[in-house]
């Protein structure tokens, strides 16, 4: 595995589990994502026949702000239903009564957390296109703190669209694997000219960010994207979409992946010296039997 | 919602692994301790080039690789391959979960018995590998006992007594005194889930001629887990069955995967004989010939006999292997008997001058037997005391891994 | 590595290495500093019974300094199979080997030798390839998730 996937892996299998069953099951669910999302899948008021999944996210009043609600509300429709409490978007889904195309639901439904993030990326997206035929362009900024303290900030400009992330390594030896694994990102594009232009910066924001709240520190990291309309155009948008959200656990996934291969390289390293080491220690006097029983005497 | 994440439970069985985020009655995936890894030709080949060492498949994913091969990480309860381990929790956390392990607690567990060393590679793993920011490393018969609270009232909760871990492959009897496990007492019984299914294959072999012989392993757990009961008396059950056939024997109706005709089984006799093996180990295998209520009495009877009345009080059942119908009361009678029996005699020598009081033994069965130690897990991860005796990030990063030698007992809420 | 038994003349019936108790200054050898540059070099510290061989390992950048933390935290912890190695290196090297006369008694002396050269040689070029791997590793997956784009 490589890539992340960015569905929900749970949610989708208990929905499917749920929506195919003849006779539908309790379910009482509370699950994690990344970034601190939370999911909650029950039986409202104890009824079987409905399934209520709800989501939390930490920047949901930020997300409010970029018009999250108007974009749920055209990819989920009718499902959605007031938030339960505690949670900030809630879908119902009535088993007696569902579209045909279960399937789709289903997918839609484990796609929430990354649709709700989708949407400030297409408001962006869309404000580029618009900065692009009317030749201004405002300094603005989509802040949102996806996590406690990290921060996602997009920019768009009348040509670009620029995405940074702030991240936050909590582990000193991160940072330096974190760093090697940014100078790649920043390298990566020599020879794909269709992939977005990648900038990083440790310990200070860059540029654009000066001025603002961003945060300053040893552990911090900013990595920019800026993505072209290439990118940004309706044909495209989605994939990017799909990709650039998750480029934060993606970046913590794989320096944890090196760690763990970094072990598995010093464990047969020290099983290397550990067999160097028993050399020197002399060989038990064992008799050596040939198969018919007979005894060799070393001279 | 500002309060913390839930904390993410795994239990890493021989046979399956169970895991989820605590506080669900429920694990969210139960799959195969089972990773598949590409082969390579070269010796060495632990050292791979480039990223291959991503390139896996664990739990059910693994059989349908071709080109992969299926190795199992742990072998009777204990991690055998940490590099294969390492990787397998990779994917747990980061594909299963979708947790970033920065944010999450982890509970983990461990087979009674199990070396203080294998604590610190795990948490060597956890802290370094994944920088979580606080594990706990607990004893899966604790768990069970846990897991057994729900049946009972908050005043009855107690960290001591018999837990009969039965899954797949092996059977173990493991008494626990205030959540300490009495390691020298531990026995273990050489017949499981495994067996069982096999004894009923046999029998089948034997009388059905229907079933496809590719498929008769399929079709006999299949039996076990849908039919099979525990009966208080087989010859009177044997009885039962000769009278009304009609009403005893049920049918099973499959479908052969070759050929998609359906094949029908009669399911008689086996219902009740195959759990039996149990109680009568002598059916299937010769060298073994303790019926389980026996074994558990002599585990009681070694442990300090202090201990021994509240033991016998709390016997749990924990594995899928135990989910029999009616398992606990035949248990619990046969056990009964044993002891009475001792009572009986020790009053008779002293020629009637003691008089000692009965024992009271309990077999306690409830709903969650079958991921029971993942249940346990959940259920004491959720506790807000969890977060203060889990070792943290920064104990492990200022005293290295040996703090994970000991995990304090807690739980018992008083 | 002329070592002999010999028990403490403090206290008595100890029996302990000379070179880390220190405690009677006419048994202990003038210790010895082989280095190539400042950053790589070998202390040997020796006395009547036992021989202590410090190691400072070559760290170029910030990233084989981490490698090489690592990977010595790595070994101290499994110090119960390598029977010669110390816990806990001495300050300002990264590793430290104790040899003591039982170790010589018990095994083959030019052996031990063998293996404190093998090891030298090897933690280079172990940490070298471990740095590459990572820059491997880091330059696939950063390739991987643009090619998504």
């Amino acid at each position: 595995m490589i890539l992340l996937e960015i569905e929900n892996k749970i949610v989708e299998t208990t929905l499917k589990s749920r929506l195919n069953s003849q006779k539908p099951d309790a379910v009482d669910q509370t699950v994690a994502d990344y970034d601190g999302v939370v999911f909650h899948i029950s039986n409202p008021g104890r009824d079987k026949s409905k399934i209520m999944v709800s989501i939390s996210i930490r920047s949901y009043a930020q997300l409010q702000q970029h018009g999250v609600d108007e974009h749920l509300a055209t990819i989920y429709g009718n499902y959605l239903t007031t938030p339960e409490e505690g949670y900030d978007v809630s879908l119902l889904f009535d088993l007696e009564n569902l579209s045909s195309d279960k399937d789709i639901l289903i997918r839609n439904a484990s796609l929430l957390k990354r649709n709700c993030v989708a949407c400030v990326f297409e408001k962006y997206f869309d404000l580029q296109k618009q900065y692009e035929d009317q030749g201004v362009q405002s300094k603005d900024f989509a802040i949102i703190n996806y996590r406690e303290d990290e921060t996602l900030y997009i920019q768009a400009q009348k040509d670009r669209v620029v995405v940074i992330f702030s991240t936050l390594f909590k582990d000193e030896n991160d940072i330096i694997i974190g760093k090697v694994f940014m100078q790649e990102f920043k390298e990566g594009r020599r020879g794909r000219q269709e992939a977005p232009q990648v900038l990083f910066s440790h310990r200070d924001p860059p540029l654009e960010l000066r001025g603002t709240s961003a945060r300053i520190g040893d552990n911090v990291a900013y990595i920019s994207f800026v993505l072209f309309p290439r990118h940004t155009n309706p044909k495209n948008r989605q994939n990017t979409i799909n990709v650039i959200h998750t480029f934060r656990n993606y970046l913590h996934y794989h320096i944890k992946c090196s760690k763990a291969y970094l072990h598995s390289r010093m464990r047969a390293r020290t099983e290397d010296f550990l067999k160097v080491l028993n050399r020197a220690k002399p060989e038990k006097v064992s008799e050596k039997k040939t198969i018919s029983g007979k005894t060799f005497v070393r001279r | 919602m500002a309060t913390r994440l839930p904390a993410a439970v795994i239990d890493n069985g021989t046979g399956y692994t169970k895991l989820g985020y605590a506080g669900n009655p429920e694990p969210q995936y139960i799959f195969p301790s089972c990773i598949a890894v590409k082969e390579s030709a070269g010796v060495r080949s632990n050292i791979a080039r480039g990223i291959d060492d991503l390139d896996f498949y664990i739990g059910d994913d693994c059989f349908e690789q071709p080109a992969y091969a299926a190795k199992y990480p742990i072998r009777h309860g204990v991690v055998e391959d940490w590099n294969l381990m390492e990787r397998f929790w990779e994917q747990c956390i980061f594909k299963y979960l979708r947790a970033e392990p920065e944010d999450h607690y982890f509970l983990l567990t461990e087979p009674p018995l199990n070396t203080p060393e294998n604590r610190e590679y795990t948490a060597e793993i956890m802290f370094e590998s994944f920088n979580v920011p606080g594990l706990y490393i607990a004893v899966q018969a604790v768990l069970a006992l846990a897991a057994s609270w729900t049946s009972r009232e908050v005043s009855q909760r107690t960290l001591t007594g018999t837990v009969i871990d039965s899954g797949d492959g092996v059977t173990h009897v493991i008494p626990v005194a205030d959540g300490y496990v009495i390691g020298s007492c531990i026995k273990h019984i050489p017949i499981a889930g495994r067996d069982i299914t096999h004894f009923i294959q046999q029998i089948l072999r034997e009388r059905e001629v229907g079933i496809p012989p590719e498929q008769s392993l399929e079709t006999a757990k299949q039996i076990k887990e849908r039919y099979s009961y525990i009966c208080p008396d087989i010859a009177k059950e044997f009885a039962k069955y000769e009278k009304e056939p009609a009403k005893w024997i049920k049918k099973y109706e499959g479908i052969n995967n070759i050929s998609k005709r359906p094949f029908n089984v009669d399911v008689g006799y086996e219902r009740f004989l195959g759990p039996e093996i149990y109680f009568h180990p002598e059916f299937c295998n010769e060298d073994f010939q303790t019926p389980i209520s026996e074994v558990v009495d002599t585990v009681i009877q070694n442990c300090p006999i202090d201990v021994r009345r509240p033991l016998y009080k709390n016997i749990v059942l924990s594995g899928g292997s135990t989910m029999f119908k009616d398992f606990g009361k035949r248990l619990q009678r046969d056990v009964k008997r044993t002891v009475d029996s001792r009572l009986r005699i020790s009053e008779q020598l002293s020629g009637g001058k003691l008089k000692p009081t009965s024992i009271d033994v309990q077999v306690v069965s409830h709903s969650m037997q079958r991921y029971a130690v993942w249940f346990g897990g959940s259920l004491l991860a959720a506790t807000p005391e969890f977060y203060s005796v889990c070792h943290t990030k920064a104990d492990y990063m200022e005293n290295g891994p040996s703090i994970c030698r000991h995990n304090p007992v807690f739980g018992v809420m008083s | 590595m002329c070592l002999q038994n010999f028990s403490s003349q403090v206290i008595e019936r100890h029996n302990k290495p000379e070179v880390e108790v220190g405690s009677s200054k006419e048994l202990l050898l003038t210790p010895i500093i082989i280095s190539r540059n400042e950053k790589e070099r070998v202390l040997i510290e020796s006395s009547i019974n036992s021989i202590r061989v410090s190691i400072a390992v070559k760290q170029a950048d910030e990233i084989e300094k981490i490698l090489c933390h690592k990977f010595m935290r790595f070994m101290m912890l499994r110090a119960e199979n390598f029977i010669i190695l110390r816990r806990t290196p001495m300050q300002d090297y990264d590793i430290s080997f104790l040899i003591t006369n039982f170790h010589t008694e018990m095994m083959l002396k030019h052996k031990l030798v063998d293996f404190v050269i093998h090891f030298m040689e090897d933690i280079d070029k172990e940490i070298s390839e471990m740095k590459l791997a990572v820059n491997a590793r880091a330059r696939i997956c950063a390739e991987e998730f643009l090619k998504t784009f």
